[in-house]
């Protein structure tokens, strides 16, 4: 009994410990790579090497770092917000509001998720041409706002959200925004943590929208400049690791802070 | 108070969103889409640099892309119809030149009684032709050569001399006396990768599809001595076996190898081990044992073409036909600073072309290239070049387990036919 628990407790930590290494590896290889030059990484390299500030040097000659994060940030932070406001609206209004339709409004909803986003691009270019939006921000963020996924999340979270605040709120005289304003958010907020941090990390990495969108190189994300350097003829690849890691550390800084509230969010807790 | 609120709320957002509000599209600006920062833009901003200083009113606005993103945006561009999204100047890989001209008819503009192509080498501009009509301006050239060590190859007993105008068959013999004498294999091949093979088989005029850009695989007669080929080189053991680009280019620079057989762009990557300097020659590439062989033949590449629906169209062609058709120094310059070689043949007059190569033992290697320019053998590249390739990959393998050549070109067709359709 005793040695079967021992070789059970054996067996976990030695598949937990093999999934944290492929989790990490790639991160420790990046970090790696980031020091070695160009050739040393082709060489297959696996040590440290001292090439570590001559590839910054050549990433922040090669590309206007400022301007790449500031177009990244705005286009990541602003989306964010307004994804998580909208939808979590939508979800509290599904979830409070009975009404005959609601269900069928509702699995209309679910079902875009089903659509593949190669199916929408050609019609949603079109629509930004037509508005003039191309080569702007703002038609980066217009489609992923309303989320169905994130709207799904806040109204499967919004199950577990006592309806007596709500009620007593009503008895107080509060009005519904104002319930949804000053009661819901604070309660849900480790939902909103955790809506946060996907929401942030999906329009951080955003590729294929940003790319067909963006038309001139004063607009572009951080992701697209580095696809481009990657994709020359003879890669700097020391470069490229550099560009990876900086694209990398936004979304790490927003995990690590927000990690409690996010583990907290995705175990469905209302406090 | 509440109402405060919300009213900063929504204040907010439409500072926020007027912030985001930009525009691009300037008139008289020429936009140009192409990849890679230190190859294809930095050339482009070389000859938008020439052609502002003649033509001051003109600007350029240069768009850096990966590749796939170009063909992604562009694909979605033609698709949408929206043409004021695309660019003025757009580069296309040679192998997809015809996918483009012949899915969207109409899109790209007419050059051919604009620009006068007699000059560049003919294999360029036929790739960009349909109809009679030329609609690109020819680019940076893939003409092959055979880089090999001359140092290694002098251990075997073998001398420059020895290197020229050498069959496959020749060659696997050198290869067997290198190997025995120096212990270093003869050339390192992808198995996972066509390209060998796309050479071979262009040097002595075919491709996989006819002149009519009709697949032709199973009677193919340049494609099956390509295949054979590989398979006696494979048989005979004299590679060193590579996994992808960057080991592949590592067989050389590590010098483990003793040749190497590919585009002309690989001389930068060959040249920038300084300590191999004086070791390496560059022969023409051994000839297949076909009809029609020869020792010319091409890897990669890409061209310029202008959208028919750009308002800047006649600005573009006319920056096109000053720089890229006329200008044998910017020629000169993009050979010394970027290691391209263009397509337009006069460029071997100017004197870049002209120097000797002290990396390469004093050998004039640019006015070789150019005579070899000059005689690669225009193929059809077709529509659906890319995915053929994909065929043929996928059945390279079974070729050093010994397969019979003629089965394995039926298999290739079989599975190149159910992808096009």
């Amino acid at each position: 009994m005793n040695a079967s628990r021992i070789l059970g407790t054996a067996l976990q930590y030695a598949f937990l410990g093999l999934a944290a290494f492929l989790s990490i590896f790639p991160f420790f290889w990046m970090v790696i790579s980031a020091s070695n030059t160009s050739i040393d990484i082709i060489g297959g390299k696996t040590s440290f090497g001292d090439a570590f500030s001559t590839n910054v040097t050549n990433f922040f000659t090669q590309v206007d770092v400022p301007l790449v994060f500031w177009n990244s940030t705005k286009v990541a932070v602003l989306a964010t917000v307004l994804t998580i406001v909208v939808s979590s609206l939508a979800g509290y209004g599904f979830e409070m509001f009975k009404s005959k339709a609601r269900e069928r409004v509702y699995s209309l909803v679910l079902l875009t998720l089903m659509i593949p986003f190669g199916a929408l691009m050609i019609p949603l270019f079109m629509m930004m041409a037509k508005t003039g939006l191309i080569n702007t921000h703002i038609a980066i963020m217009l489609p992923t706002i309303a989320s169905a996924f994130i709207i799904f999340y806040f109204r499967q979270s919004t199950k577990a959200f006592p309806t007596e605040l709500r009620d007593a709120a009503k008895v107080d005289g509060l009005k519904e925004w104002q319930i949804f304003f000053y009661i819901y958010m604070p309660v849900m907020r480790s939902t909103y943590a955790a809506a946060f941090v996907i929401v942030f990390m999906t329009n951080w990495n955003n590729y294929l929208w940003p790319l067909i969108v963006l038309q001139s190189n004063e607009t572009k994300t951080i992701t697209l400049v580095v696809s481009s350097l990657a994709s020359a003829y003879y890669p700097d690849y020391g470069v490229v690791m550099i560009g990876t890691i900086l694209a990398t550390l936004p979304t790490l800084f927003v995990f690590f802070v927000m990690q409690r509230q996010f583990v907290q969010g995705m175990l469905g807790s209302v406090k | 108070m509440n109402k405060m609120i919300l009213s900063r709320l929504a204040a907010g957002l439409f500072a926020g969103a007027s912030l985001l509000a930009s525009t691009a599209a300037f008139a008289g600006e020429v936009t140009v889409w192409c990849w890679d920062p230190n190859f294809n833009v930095a050339i482009m901003k070389e000859a938008a640099a020439r052609y502002t200083a003649k033509h001051p009113d003109t600007t350029f606005n240069i768009v850096d892309f990966a590749k796939a993103d170009v063909e992604q945006k562009l694909q979605t561009g033609l698709s949408s119809g929206t043409t004021d999204a695309l660019p003025d100047i757009v580069l296309i890989e040679d192998y997809g030149a015809q996918k483009y001209l012949q899915s969207f008819p109409g899109a790209f503009a007419e050059l051919s009684s604009k620009i006068d192509f007699s000059g560049f080498a003919p294999y360029k501009v036929q790739l960009m032709t349909l109809d009679g009509a030329v609609y690109g301006m020819p680019f940076d050239s893939g003409v092959t050569g055979l880089y090999y060590r001359k140092d290694y190859l002098e251990q075997a007993g073998f001398k420059p001399e020895d290197m020229q105008d050498l069959t496959w068959d020749r060659f696997i013999e050198i290869g067997k006396a290198v190997e025995a004498k120096t212990g270093k294999k003869m050339l390192g091949l992808d198995i996972n990768d066509a390209g060998f093979i796309r050479i071979l088989m262009q040097s002595a005029g075919g491709w996989y599809f006819d002149k009519d850009g009709n697949l032709s695989i199973a009677d193919n007669a340049a494609l099956k001595a390509a295949l054979e080929t590989e398979q006696k080189i494979l048989q005979a053991n004299i590679h060193k076996p590579a996994a992808g680009w960057t080991e592949w280019v590592n067989t050389f620079t590590s010098g483990d190898v003793a040749t190497v057989t590919t585009g002309v762009w690989i001389t930068g990557t060959v040249k920038a081990q300084a300590d191999q300097s004086g070791k390496w020659g560059v022969a023409p590439i051994p000839k297949l044992n076909v009809e029609g062989a020869g020792h010319a033949s091409n890897l990669g590449g890409s061209s310029w073409y202008v959208t028919a629906g750009s308002a800047e169209k006649d600005e573009a062609i006319d920056f096109l036909n000053e720089v890229y058709a006329k200008d044998i120094d910017f020629y000169q310059k993009i050979l010394t600073e970027r290691g391209a070689v263009g397509s337009l043949l006069a460029a071997r007059t100017g004197a870049a072309y002209s120097e000797a190569d002290a990396f390469f033992g004093g050998e004039k290697v640019w006015q070789n290239f150019s005579d070899w320019l000059a005689k690669v053998p225009a193929v059809n590249y077709g529509v659906f070049t890319n995915e053929v390739d994909t065929a043929v990959t996928a059945h390279l393998p079974s070729l050093g387990q010994g397969a019979n050549v003629d089965e394995v070109l039926k298999a290739i067709d079989s599975q190149a036919q159910g992808q096009i359709q």
